[in-house]
């Protein structure tokens, strides 16, 4: 086919951000053979869900740095074990460098994607000739962290977090369960539990349920706790603000 | 297909062992093949309420460890042919209890073909309860009309959807069922008890079956004859009703009202 040759479609790919599931493997010594014997038979105890699985490498709790050589075996003892490494955990420089001779990206350790410190930006520039603006577009600019939602009933004694976001539930929130967000907090079904929104710190977080029953609402750690529901909101929809730092508790009007 | 129901509750006392006795018994009384296995490792309650605690050699433990066979240690049940029961231990504790152990147990019965398995939980939250769940398919959620008990199967039900095999596979975890036991009509009527309304509104579930409380449920116990064999016994009646609506039979709850006092207990007390 020559370089002219007209083409159907527009572009052949997409870049998109994401959140996907990924097994987080914390490594606690430095033996290549122990930690193979140890996956293969947690693999064999639950294939379904870890064999073939993406894995991120975690050195951060190792009390020493270790070699390009060292990290080789250990990732060949991950793959002979029958899970698929694919990263290594934002750690200290050190990992930086070593996750660069490896040809493998550094994850931080929740969504945000992780940005290089200048001082390995500069370095890696020097070696490899790319300025540390082509190594790394920063994505802080234009990441948005889709709304989580949950269908499910909130149950006593489990917790939600929704993390750099706004969380949606579309069931109830039982009494004993904790639904958290960094963002804004809705609850299209009774809210009997306790509600924190703008858990980071966000000011301008709301919390909006659909039947108000709450145990407590909190923003940005301002918070209020119910051991009797007033009257003129138990049961009702009911939007929490915060002014400066009072938390308003209000009874949404139609 | 072998189907394991777990029977859990969170809170102690509110009915599983009796559940569970019945609904083993009821679903054999169909003809299915069942067994019903103790997971209470250190009490063993199940043995009692099926009436044959003096047939017990060996034990759930005893499988786990490979100290005897399944074989060996299935009870056939005196009354029903298709009924088994696998005791729990009273001697040792509830570390003998392990993940692998009960897995293969469980995978043994499936080769030999039962139809149901139901796993009498202990109370609580903690390794028996844990492990009697883990595996189910199915669970039925035993609930009294109080408030600390609806609470605790909320938090199982929570469990259920977590941490649980089809939790952890991410497929919605366990479908359950939620029955109410010790039922009282006139102290719900009274407002000392949770009503139905009020539980499947705190669950957001609705309630499968309704079991009144009543003396005949002792009084079968010490006889060791699940009271599902009894005809005479309302809540005897209420458990067939929940086997029956368990395979889609349209019953009509009953037994929920509070009970006219008859002309003479009324003149003479009672
Ligand atoms: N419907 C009922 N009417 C009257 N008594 C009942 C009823 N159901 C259960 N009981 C009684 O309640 C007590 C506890 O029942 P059971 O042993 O079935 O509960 P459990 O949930 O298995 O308890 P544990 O948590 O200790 O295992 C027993 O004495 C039993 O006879
Ligand atoms: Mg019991």
């Amino acid at each position: 086919m020559s370089a002219t040759t007209r083409k159907a479609y527009s572009t052949v790919s997409e870049v998109r951000f994401g959140q996907v599931g990924m097994a987080n493997l914390r490594l606690l010594h430095i033996d290549a053979k122990a930690l193979e014997d140890e996956l293969l038979e947690r693999v064999s105890k639950a294939p379904q869900l870890l064999k073939c699985a993406a894995l991120i490498l975690d050195l951060g709790h190792l009390d020493k740095e270790i070699d390009t050589p060292t990290a080789k075996t250990l990732l060949d003892a991950i793959r002979h074990a029958g899970m698929l490494p694919v990263a290594l955990a934002y750690g200290t420089p050190a990992t930086e460098i070593l996750a660069h001779s490896l040809d493998l990206p550094v994850l931080a350790g929740f969504r945000e994607a992780y940005r290089y410190s200048a001082e390995v930006l500069n370095s890696l520039a020097k070696n490899d000739g790319v300025s540390p603006g082509a190594a790394v577009a920063s994505p802080s600019e234009h990441t948005y962290t889709a709304t989580r939602h949950h269908a499910q009933p909130v149950r006593s004694g489990q917790q939600l977090y929704a993390r750099d976001t706004d969380l949606v539930v579309t069931a109830h929130v039982a009494n004993g369960a904790e639904v958290i967000a960094d963002g804004s907090i809705h609850v299209y079904g009774a809210l009997r539990g306790r509600a924190l929104a703008g858990a980071q710190g966000l000011a301008s977080a709301r919390i909006y349920s659909s039947e108000f029953r709450a145990e407590l609402v909190s923003i940005a750690g301002c918070y209020r706790v119910f051991e009797r529901l007033p009257s003129e909101l138990e049961g009702q929809p009911v939007q929490c603000w915060l002014q400066g730092e009072t938390l308003h508790v209000t009874k949404l009007e139609r | 297909m072998t189907e394991i129901i777990v029977v859990t509750s969170g809170k102690g006392g509110v009915g599983k062992t009796t559940t569970s006795a019945s609904l083993a018994t009821g679903l054999a009384q169909r003809n299915h093949k069942v067994a019903v296995i103790d997971f209470d490792i250190g009490l063993r309650n199940l043995d009692l309420i099926m009436g044959c605690e003096r047939r017990v050699v060996y034990d759930f433990i005893n499988v786990i460890h490979k100290e005897a066979t399944l074989k060996q240690a299935l009870i056939r049940d005196k009354r029903l042919d298709s009924l088994y029961i696998l005791a729990a231990s009273q001697t040792r504790d509830k570390e003998a209890l392990t993940q692998d152990g009960v897995e293969q147990v469980l995978d043994e019965l499936r080769q030999d073909e039962f139809d149901y398995v139901i796993c009498d939980s202990p109370a609580g939250i903690e390794r028996g309860a844990h492990l009697a769940m883990y595996f189910a398919d199915r669970a039925v959620v035993v609930v009294n009309p109080e408030v600390s008990s609806v609470r605790d199967s909320d938090r199982i039900l929570g469990l259920l959807s977590s941490k649980t095999r089809h939790g952890e596979r991410g497929d919605g975890g366990v479908p359950a069922h939620v029955v109410v036991t010790r039922y009282h009509p006139e102290k719900v009527a009274e407002g000392d008890m949770l009503s139905l309304e009020d539980i499947e509104e705190i669950l957001g579930l609705s309630i499968l079956g309704v079991i009144p409380e009543h003396d005949s449920v002792l009084t079968s116990s010490n006889q060791g004859i699940p009271v599902i064999h009894n005809p005479d016994s309302h809540a005897g009646l209420a458990y067939e009703d929940l086997v029956a609506r368990l395979f889609g039979e349209d019953r009509p709850m009953r037994f929920l009202d509070v009970p006219r006092k008859s002309l003479l207990k009324r003149v003479f007390g009672g």
